[in-house]
């Protein structure tokens, strides 16, 4: 787990992106830096209840986010954060989560 | 396209729909009893069909020829698509094409998935590297995760509640109470809408597609050589659009909201002159902003357009039953079903679900989650030839 997204900015113009791009659909270019993005506000959550194929399933709790940089992500959410809230974002392998601002990862 | 394109529908077949398919039954047998159900309505044989597009996402590791050759088929003209439920949109514009350049003179359009319940939700989860990487590891759920989102951003934006999806559905369901063909027929009240299991907030089990297996398939030919005698059915327009916005709108403007204005010019009517929709019905919320971005929804009121048109039914939507009552084979192939439908309605072949004097249909496609929403879209008007 660590803190923050890893978003991709265009060197050529700036544009940022998640996922990752292989090319700016702004500018076109083919050249990213990595860009972390650390906190969000929550638009709308659904909580997944039952999953195709699966017995042993336990609610998770999604969440439409969008950051200040103007990315909008679909993230895991580790608490019980709703609508309107900020939260803070991190990143588990690949896949963004988020948690409460100002609650440590690792306590939910 | 549409009236300049020498080329038509003009027959349809379509597989025995099932929950659970039988231990001998694949999606090679249910595409080819779909193959040779419509050879019979067509009145044609096997060795007529020289060209042949297909959708399936378990179909692999065959492809388009080797369905053709255990079909026994020989083409000139060969196709396979795979952009989810905008594919068989997709493949219907190429057949035509196809036809009207002279590439194949019989084209069957096919498709059709028995992926089995398990095998479609291993599908969900590795739709594509995004879906993979960043959503699976949420425990997405898939689609119904992504389109849940969705749906809470049209209840905010548009006012709906709940009950507004459930006179949807519950249309739906009475329309296919009337088609032998849909596995689910009986009537739905609103109380059982309401009260169903929750599956992926706001969606309840009604609003999710029962995956089932099964096989569509029609024919496009040239509209002066219908063998079965058959009114043929010409495409007044087409049109796609894929990735319109990036995936950074809301997801509730479809890309069909890009070329709407160009596809009712074309056809030569408006959205007043249709008399039965074909909407890609994945979720009640995508029939929603599919309907308004074709401009059905007089003034963007889909509250009122739900209780008033699409409820009552005096607009007749997807009157096979819909994917949500009919089922979607679980892949692709759900898009061919819409199509077929607004095919045998305008050639007044529809049973107990006919539309009176049925002689325009608009049908549309959608889908292929990228990410956050679909991103392929595609709508056509069809129309019976006088």
């Amino acid at each position: 787990m660590s803190p923050g997204v890893t978003a991709f900015r265009c060197a050529g113009c700036g544009a940022i992106f998640f996922p990752r791009r292989l090319m700016c659909a702004r500018c076109g270019g083919a050249t990213f830096a990595d860009a972390r993005v650390s906190e969000g506000v929550i638009e709308e959550i659904t909580v997944i209840r039952h999953v195709l194929g699966q017995t042993d399933w336990g609610p998770r709790r999604l969440a439409n986010v969008r950051t200040p940089e103007g990315l909008v992500l679909t993230v895991g959410l580790r608490d019980e954060s709703g609508p309107g809230e900020r939260i803070a974002l991190e990143q588990d392998g690949t896949a963004p989560f988020g948690r409460a601002v100002g609650t440590p990862a690792g306590r939910s | 396209m549409g009236r300049s394109l020498n080329a038509a529908i003009v027959a349809a077949g379509q597989s025995q729909y099932v929950r659970h398919p039988a231990p001998d039954q694949s999606t090679h047998t249910f595409i080819r009893d779909a193959v040779l159900a419509l050879l019979a309505d067509a009145q044609i044989r096997a060795r007529d069909i020289d060209g042949m597009a297909v959708t399936s996402f378990s179909l692999a590791p065959d492809c388009a020829i080797d369905l053709a050759w255990r079909l026994g088929l020989s083409l000139k003209w060969i196709l396979q698509d795979t952009n989810g439920g905008c594919s068989s949109m997709n493949m219907l514009g190429h057949a035509l094409r196809g036809v009207d350049c002279g590439a194949a003179k019989n084209i069957l359009v096919v498709a059709g998935d028995a992926t089995g319940l398990g095998g479609y939700a291993k599908i969900a989860a590795n739709y594509n590297c995004a879906t993979r990487d960043y959503l699976a590891p949420l425990g997405h759920g898939g689609p119904n995760g992504v389109y849940s989102l969705v749906t809470t951003r049209q209840m905010k934006a548009f006012g709906l509640d709940k009950s507004d999806y459930g006179r949807m559905a519950i249309a739906q369901r009475t329309w296919a109470g009337l088609n032998p063909f849909a596995v689910y027929r009986t009537p739905l009240a609103m109380d059982e809408y309401l009260s169903a299991p929750m599956v992926a907030d706001p969606l309840t089990r009604y609003d999710c597609v029962p995956v089932v297996a099964g096989a569509q398939a029609i024919l496009v030919t040239r509209p002066d050589s219908v063998p079965n005698g058959q009114p043929p059915v010409i495409v007044r327009a087409h049109r796609a659009s894929f990735n319109h916005d990036q995936q950074e709108g809301d997801g509730l403007k479809t890309g069909i909201s890009t070329f709407a204005d160009e596809l009712w010019e074309e056809a030569g009517c408006g959205p007043a002159d249709i008399d039965v929709g074909s909407i890609y019905d994945d979720y009640p919320a995508m029939v929603l902003a599919q309907l308004n971005d074709l401009k059905m929804i007089p003034g963007g009121d889909m509250k009122r357009y739900v209780a008033e048109r699409i409820a009552t039914r005096t607009m007749p939507i997807n009157t096979w039953g819909g994917m949500m009552s009919a089922g979607q084979p679980g892949g692709p192939a759900g898009g061919l079903n819409g199509i077929a439908e607004a095919v045998l309605q305008l050639q007044g072949r529809a049973g107990e679900r006919q539309v009176k004097g049925a002689r325009r249909a608009v049908v549309t496609g959608y889908g292929m989650t990228v990410y956050r929403y679909g991103a392929t879209a595609a709508a056509a008007v069809l129309e019976r030839a006088s």
